[in-house]
């Protein structure tokens, strides 16, 4: 008989016992508010297309306390969202190099702010304008 | 008992054992090799090697150069026929190295770039970064896998060697998971088990490098030679002894003593120059530096730290840029366990035990006296690092002598047989018994730890940097003192299954034999070569008497029998060893007598 | 030692196979110095305090990946994690979390052998060379793309931080994709086709939902994370041109 009797630990509740994973799970959790948010959304298009009354009753809905709640913390989980995107978008492209010299990973990240904050001028911009 | 039959049985997966197992799955793909290693192959202590391997690779480099640098730097106890065929093959094995994909760094052109090293004439140090033994290591392990004919044993301890009718014939192991005791039958051995730094106290080597392979090899009756031979890093943390590489000083580092002063100049290595100048002051070989540290200490100029009297290993002239690209480890090294920024702060340094210079007796082929037995790496003596061993000149030997004992092996598998395998598991059974015996032995008292604390101290006390006759007797009758008390050394844990410390006990008898033929060839050795320096008289060299190798030999529970061999002198006849400008002018001496010689 | 030492309590798991159904808590009192790493600590409690402790180790220096353990939770090496970080709080050790424990604090890394040993973790050259013709071209550039994914130690802390891993063990897993990147970024391989079945497979990159930790926890800066998930973006490519060109079978 072998003298062997390897112990393997049960993984219940793992999330909960390291803050880095209790971070995953929110970051995978804010997928959920973004999802309801598109739901939302689509149901104003349907509502779009069925007439006027449909719309303004969507349009009072969207005015609600709770709605305007409700998309404050999408917003939130949105922005949370993307920055753990930011941070890690370095790592799934292929190092880039500048004049022989590789690009460092900070340098990426603020470049994705930068670019978020021009798309997000330009937006503004052309709702502005219209 | 159970019994695995092989053709054969290399033990040890570190750089030589690996190279050894690649060979000879090359040259017969149809027989059956098995890799025993008590570590897992990637684990061995290669691992550690940071500085490089030295082959001559720049068009101004020649092989008679790199002969030279390591015959001088041997104090002339070279087998020179040996060196010969090592400096001849040492370029086509590092080529080897890179064609399985080893990261050797490279100049821009993509061509293999070297740096300098102590004792070398020209830079020809084949790198990877600082983690040369790692790429090595992990590329020779890797690459292994290739070959379905090595069958690896993984955390298997080797315990014994199983000799029948003059030739061994097996290995006893220990499968470490579980504690069971089996036999390997294999017509073919080779020890490729590393080296014996750990009877030393401060030291450059990881636990698992307790001189296993020496001391199983000897007590079947094979020599030892040469083990007075240690080498001193000059080079290590205070405290734990880790290493510095050699190639801080390559990169341009300077050893500076408590006044900031490059002490070097002292000690017939100067002059001083800012650049790094080969076999020049820092660089010059490690037995050289150490022993001026030593001076600057009994002189008083040396730094007080908790762990000792250190120097300063200065690199703040390189720059972190340089720092960090080409000695990245060593700054991890500094910053993490000393909290020492090296691109702005000196490292305090002293120097520790790295590397045994002897070993295992085998011929130029690898081959011992023992037919079936052969023997690679630092755990032999193939006869190429004589008094002392040159920086980078051992990863090479790992490969060039590691094909030699894989293909050497191969062919005398071919030619012979084993006893009947009743026979050998009936040796191995009683083996294992002893084996077993020693966790249930009803006189244990005594603790592993103490033993071998004691040793390790007595062992830097008499056989250290300068070695007196007084010291030395005090260290031989201490290890006897030792030996004794081992016999009734305790082990708590009686279980089977990850006992380590029972493998930690048979460890310790394993270092308590060889730290006693070391101490016993250096009390024998009365003149002054190499790593082994004498006081009270005997400061000089004495070739009269004493340019021939150690042979210590088994003489039961004593000390050893202490003998002597020839030395193989081919090309270069002995001569003054010197470094620094006295260097360059016996070079020029040692040249022109040639060349008047040649005139005749 | 000085004689105003202090001491240190150490808790270790220990788990001995051949006496417990599970594991346990034991604790120790340590006396350590500032520069005495968790490894140095664990090592007094073997030599003088409890011999049937077992853990793995041997370089001391970060370099031979034996000594990994979980610290308070978190996956380090021991021999360069230090004692005094955690003064006058206490140090609990476990074995590596997602592994097997064989005995107290050493795993089973077996599963973990079998998948280097799986992904072809050698040179494949598309035509042998012979040594005469020296060695291959690599410049620094090239070496460059691989230098961090070969400083990998095996030491097995990425998995103890990838819950995937332990959810799901067929998973390759970080270390061992490092790795295969590696060679398959390699300008002298080119056996990068075969080993992109490996990685094409839901056991392969597809394992990972991209925690993160793994990177964090390394040693050695391999960023074994960013490994895995370039090769989501090389896979999903490798799978989109078999659609445009389909490969004969093999
Ligand atoms: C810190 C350091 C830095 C160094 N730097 C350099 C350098 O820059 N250049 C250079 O040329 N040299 C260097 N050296 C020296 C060189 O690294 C070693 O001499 C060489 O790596 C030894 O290799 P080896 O294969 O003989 O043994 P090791 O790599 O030590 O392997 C020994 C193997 O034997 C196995 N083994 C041992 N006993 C048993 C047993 N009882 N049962 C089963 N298996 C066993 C072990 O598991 C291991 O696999 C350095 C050494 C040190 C310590
Ligand atoms: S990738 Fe990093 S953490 Fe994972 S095994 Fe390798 S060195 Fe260890
Ligand atoms: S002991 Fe080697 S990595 Fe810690």
């Amino acid at each position: 008989m072998s003298t062997r009797k390897p112990y393997v630990r049960p993984m219940t509740g793992w999330w909960l016992k390291n803050p880095v994973y209790i971070r995953y799970i929110l970051r995978e959790s804010t997928a959920v508010f973004v999802g309801i948010y598109a739901v939302i959304l689509l149901i104003g298009l349907i509502r779009l297309s069925s007439g006027e009354a449909a719309w303004n009753g969507w349009i009072d809905a969207m005015r609600s306390p709770g709605a305007i709640l409700f998309h404050c913390v999408a917003l939130g989980a949105a922005v949370y969202h993307a920055i753990t995107w930011f941070a890690v978008a370095p790592k799934v492209m292929p190092p880039l190099y500048f004049k022989g010299e590789k690009v460092p990973v900070e340098k990426l990240v603020t470049a994705q702010y930068i670019l978020a904050g021009v798309i997000y001028l330009v937006l503004l911009g052309l709702i502005l304008w219209s | 008992m159970d019994t695995i039959k092989t053709d054969i049985v290399i033990v040890g997966g570190g750089g030589a054992g690996l190279r050894a197992a690649i060979a000879a799955a090359e040259k017969d793909p149809g027989q059956c090799i098995a890799l025993v290693s008590k570590v897992y192959p990637m684990r061995s202590h290669t691992v550690a090697a940071e500085g490089g391997a030295a082959a001559v690779t720049q068009p101004h480099d020649n092989l008679e150069y790199h002969f030279n640098d390591t015959v001088a730097g041997g104090d002339w106890l070279c087998e020179q026929d040996v060196v010969e065929y090592f400096v001849a093959h040492a370029h086509e094995e590092l080529v080897q190295m890179e064609h399985w994909g080893c990261p050797w760094n490279r100049k821009e052109d993509g061509h293999i770039n070297v740096r300098a090293f102590g004792g070398m004439k020209i830079e020809r140090t084949w790198f990877a970064a600082d983690k040369t033994g790692f790429h090595m290591l992990h590329t020779l392990f890797q690459t292994s896998i290739k070959y379905p004919s090595i069958k690896r044993f993984d955390e298997y301890f080797c315990a014994d060697i199983v000799v029948d009718e003059g030739r061994a014939q097996g290995v006893v192991v220990i499968e470490i998971a579980t504690g069971r005791i089996c036999f390997i039958q294999a017509k073919a051995i080779v020890l490729a088990t590393g080296g014996a730094g750990r009877v030393f106290r401060e030291n450059t080597n990881g636990g698992i490098v307790t001189g296993d392979g020496m001391a199983l090899a000897y007590r079947r009756g094979v020599a030892l030679r040469d083990m007075e031979f240690m080498q001193y890093h000059p080079t290590c943390m205070p405290g734990t002894g880790l290493l510095f590489t050699e190639a801080c000083r390559g990169e341009g580092g300077y050893l500076l003593n408590k006044d900031g002063y490059r002490f070097l100049e002292d000690y017939g290595l100067g002059p001083p120059s800012p650049e790094p100048r080969n076999k020049f002051m820092e660089l010059g070989p490690r037995d050289r530096v150490s022993q001026a540290i030593w001076h600057e200490k009994q002189k008083g100029r040396t730094i007080d730290n908790p762990h000792g009297q250190v120097v300063h290993l200065d690199m703040r002239h390189l720059g972190e840029k340089k720092l960090r690209e080409r000695l990245p480890q060593i700054y991890e090294l500094a910053e993490e366990y000393m909290g020492i920024d090296p691109a702005h702060e000196p490292i305090p340094v002293l120097p520790g035990v790295h590397y045994t210079m002897g070993g295992i007796e085998t011929d130029g082929r690898t081959a011992t006296n023992l037919p079936g037995l052969y023997a690679v790496g630092e755990c032999a003596s193939v006869g190429i690092h004589g008094a002392n061993r040159l920086g980078s000149n051992s990863l090479v030997e790992l490969c060039v002598f590691g094909k030699v004992a894989g293909e050497e092996a191969t062919q005398f598998v071919k030619t012979t047989s084993n006893s009947p395998t009743g026979t050998l598991e009936r040796q191995a059974s009683e083996i294992g018994n002893r084996l077993r015996g020693l966790v249930d032995n009803p006189s244990g008292k005594e603790r592993i730890a103490v033993i071998r604390s004691e040793m390790a101290k007595s062992m830097e006390d008499g056989c250290g940097i300068y070695r007196t006759e007084a010291g030395m007797r005090a260290t031989c009758d201490k290890l006897a003192e030792l030996k004794q008390r081992y016999r009734s050394i305790n082990i708590e844990d009686k279980s089977s299954a990850w006992n380590t410390e029972w493998l930690l006990a048979i460890e310790l008898g394993y270092l308590l034999e060889v730290a006693e033929t070391i101490a016993s060839s250096a009390l024998n050795r009365k003149e002054s070569r190499g790593s082994h320096q004498r006081l009270e008289g005997l400061e000089q060299r004495d070739d009269q008497n004493y340019l021939k190798h150690t042979l210590a030999r088994y003489a039961g529970e004593g000390p050893p029998k202490i003998e002597y061999s020839p030395v193989k002198i081919t090309k270069l006849e002995p001569g003054i060893r010197a470094y620094g400008e006295a260097g360059e002018k016996a070079e020029a001496e040692r040249k022109k007598k040639k060349e008047a010689a040649h005139g005749k | 030692m000085a004689n105003n030492e202090k001491t240190i309590e150490i808790e270790v798991l220990r788990y001995r196979p051949e006496e417990d159904d599970k594991p346990f808590l034991q604790s120790f009192k340590v006396p350590f110095t500032d520069d005495m790493s968790v490894l140095q600590g664990v090592q007094y409690i073997k030599d003088y305090l409890d011999g049937s402790v077992s853990f793995r180790w041997s370089c001391r220096m970060a370099i031979c990946g034996s000594c990994g353990m979980m610290i308070n939770g978190v996956p380090k090496l021991s021999c360069k994690t230090f004692l005094r970080e955690y003064y006058p709080g206490k140090i609990t050790l476990e074995a590596l979390k997602h592994f097997p424990i064989e005995k107290d604090l050493v795993i089973d890394l077996s599963d973990f052998i079998g998948k280097l040993e799986s992904i072809k973790p050698y040179i494949v050259p598309d035509a042998p060379r012979a040594l005469e013709e020296g060695e291959y071209l690599q410049t620094p550039r090239q070496l460059d793309r691989i230098a961090q994914f070969s400083s990998c130690i095996n030491c097995m802390l990425c998995y103890a931080a990838c819950p995937q891993y332990g959810l799901k063990p067929e998973y390759l897993g970080p270390a061992a994709i490092a790795l295969l990147h590696r060679y398959n970024e390699d300008n002298r391989d080119s056996a990068k086709a075969e080993r992109m079945q490996l990685l094409n497979a839901h056991e392969g990159v597809w394992g990972c939902t991209l925690v993160g930790y793994c990177s964090e926890v390394c040693p050695k800066d391999v960023d074994p994370a960013a490994a895995i998930n370039r090769n989501k973006v090389n896979s999903t490519i490798d799978y989109l041109l078999r659609f445009v060109a389909p490969r004969g079978g093999n």
